[in-house]
């Protein structure tokens, strides 16, 4: 296998997949990199879930096909799901059985033992989600939170190589959440992390690259700081001006590397959206050339970063 | 949740080579799963009492108490080995095929509606793991609870009645139609488990063949041939050495094919279902 295929752990080309001619997924082409988080968004329907769902095996492409750590998601599951863990979007498990003997039954898939080194990372494992006091309590007297939490644990148990998370910070509160995040970060030295979430400012924090799902298709997919600061491939500087601006302005605007300058009046205030096609040009030359203008007085100027969420709507509006 | 949890590389590394990684698809560790709700939990003393005081409760009851209150009703020594024999089996195998289909009714539907069935094939299990250890830890909790307790206590009470040992070996081969019987049923439950989403279907479809059968045999005497219809009679005949119904060896052989049958289908079902 060649060094460029060992980098990738999950690709897809073309998947797809149709619920009685309905397209719950259409021709995804994902490359998920080696040791990064990578983040699956987009709204209820989108496919997130059926996409995490082919790439176990728990249902069948329609179309296409996918490979996690270079083994066909058809033909090679369980070798695929030994070096996995999962937490499903709504985990269930045995009601009767405590968290411990949960998360104990989990570890046996992937080790028989030594007994005493199981128990060992068993118990790690619910102290690192604050179930250790709970442990021996039937699961079926958990709350969500709670349930939520064994899930992390026995996702992480088997020390997977990828970690598939679907809406892992469901049904926890903002503490529970913090955790969520920090442990992801603190996996990531070995361990590849590939998670679907409503929740957009948990994907900004922690996301090396995005991909944005709707209605089935792949409609945005690109690390995660090339999303926040571009805008349809363009980088945009804002910048608020006092003083006539109109000369500066034709300056500016006739720059080769820029592509448009947008206009606001506010509060006596001009404020400029600078959208270039050369952001270390830019960078370098933007406003320098802005202050040769002693007319002109400037009030604020830097590089736009976006909200996730606003480049969320904007996408699934321009999908839709 | 602890803030300085210990997520070290070096240390997870050489806890992970301290660790055997598990051999085959899942199975010894689900079969002991499910061996463990049969004799971990309350449930293996449950079924001890229900199935002794069914079957040899019963079998007592008439036996010894009935003629005991009324000596009009003492059975004919000549007669007692077959009539408790029949007793027996009639009983293991009527009440014994009721059990393991009400037993088995939620192996599958109930994994498949709680989710837990996806849970669990999300780890490295097959699916053909998934269906067999389900089957072996029924088919377990069936010999001994159902088949093999109360066929103890039912030699010991025949001898009693007859005040001598009955001949064991014929004995066995009587009470492994019992237990061919319960596979019967068991694989059936599974299969029908792995095609509908519901119990009703699954309990219906069983129990018409069940209780159906036998009226349809009476109608349709070629039935008898192919359908478990006979199991008590035959198992009787084999245990008291007694000559065998005509149709008792396609009976026995049609049954062991269909339950063949319903495990391959439950296999293939399982294998194509999507979670």
């Amino acid at each position: 296998m060649s060094s460029a295929a060992d980098s990738i752990v999950i690709n897809t080309e073309g998947l797809g997949k149709s619920y009685k001619g309905i397209k719950a997924l259409d021709a995804l082409n994902l490359q998920v990199p080696r040791n990064s988080i990578f983040g699956f968004l987009g709204p209820n329907g989108a496919g997130k879930s059926t996409t995490i769902k082919l790439l176990l095996g728990l249902i069948r492409p329609t179309t296409g096909r996918a490979s996690v750590f270079g083994w066909d998601v058809q033909h090679s599951s369980v070798e695929i799901r030994k070096k996995i863990g999962y937490l499903a979007q709504d985990p269930r498990y045995y009601e009767h059985m405590t968290a411990r003997q949960t998360v104990r039954y989990t570890a046996r898939f992937f080790y028989s033992g030594p007994k005493n080194l199981l128990e060992a990372r068993v118990a790690e494992m619910l102290e690192l989600v604050g179930l250790d006091d709970k442990a021996d309590r039937p699961i079926k007297s958990f709350s969500g939170g709670e349930r939520q939490r064994l899930g992390i644990a026995q996702a992480q148990v088997n020390y997977p190589d990828l970690l598939i998370l679907d809406e892992p910070a469901a049904s926890l509160d903002p503490m529970g959440r913090h955790d969520v995040l920090e442990i992801m970060e603190k996996l990531r030295k070995y361990t590849t992390i590939f998670y679907s979430t409503h929740i957009l400012d948990d994907v900004q924090r922690v996301s090396d690259t995005v991909a944005i799902l709707n209605h089935g298709q792949l409609i945005a997919k690109a690390p995660i700081q090339e999303l926040l600061s571009g805008n349809d491939g363009g980088t945009i500087y804002t910048v608020t001006l006092k003083g006539s601006t109109d000369q500066t302005q034709s300056r500016v605007a006739s720059q080769p590397w820029v592509q448009n300058v947008s206009v606001e009046m506010q509060n006596g205030q001009t404020s400029w959206s600078v959208c270039v096609n050369d952001p270390d040009t830019a960078e370098n030359e933007l406003l320098r050339l802005i202050l040769e203008d002693q007319n002109v007085v400037v009030k604020s100027f830097g590089r736009k970063v976006f909200n996730l969420e606003e480049v969320f709507l904007s996408l699934i509006e321009g999908s839709n | 949740m602890p803030a300085n949890s210990p997520i070290d590389r070096s240390a997870v590394l050489a806890a992970r080579q301290g660790l055997v990684p598990a051999r085959g698809s899942g199975f010894n560790n689900i079969l002991s799963k499910e061996l463990g709700d049969w004799f971990s939990t309350r449930r293996w003393i449950v079924q001890t009492i229900i199935w002794l005081a069914m079957i040899n409760g019963l079998m007592a009851f008439i036996i010894f108490v009935v003629p005991a209150m009324d000596p009009s009703e003492q059975i004919p020594r000549e007669e007692i080995a077959s009539q408790a024999a029949a007793l027996y089996f009639s009983f293991s195998v009527t009440f014994g095929s009721i059990g393991m289909i009400i037993l088995s009714q939620d192996e599958i539907i109930q994994e498949k509606q709680t989710g837990t069935a996806a849970w669990i094939l999300s780890k490295p299990v097959s699916r053909q793991a998934f269906i067999l250890s389900k089957v072996l830890s029924n088919l377990l909790g069936g010999l001994i609870f159902i088949t093999v307790l109360p066929a103890a206590v039912a030699y010991i009470e025949i001898s009693i009645a007859t005040q001598k040992t009955q001949p064991f070996l014929p004995y066995l081969l009587g009470v492994s139609i019992i237990l061919l019987t319960l596979f019967f049923y068991l694989t059936l439950v599974i299969m029908l488990g792995t095609f509908f989403e519901q119990r009703g279907p699954v309990l219906g479809l069983s129990f018409t063949l069940l209780f159906g059968g036998m009226i349809a045999a009476q109608f349709a005497p070629q039935l008898a041939y192919i359908l478990p219809v006979n199991m008590q009679d035959i198992a009787a005949a084999v245990a008291l050495s007694q000559s065998l119904p005509p149709v008792a060896i396609s009976q026995v052989i049609f049954t062991a094919l269909w339950c063949l049958v319903f495990l391959v289908m439950a296999l293939w079902r399982f294998s194509r279902l999507e979670f």
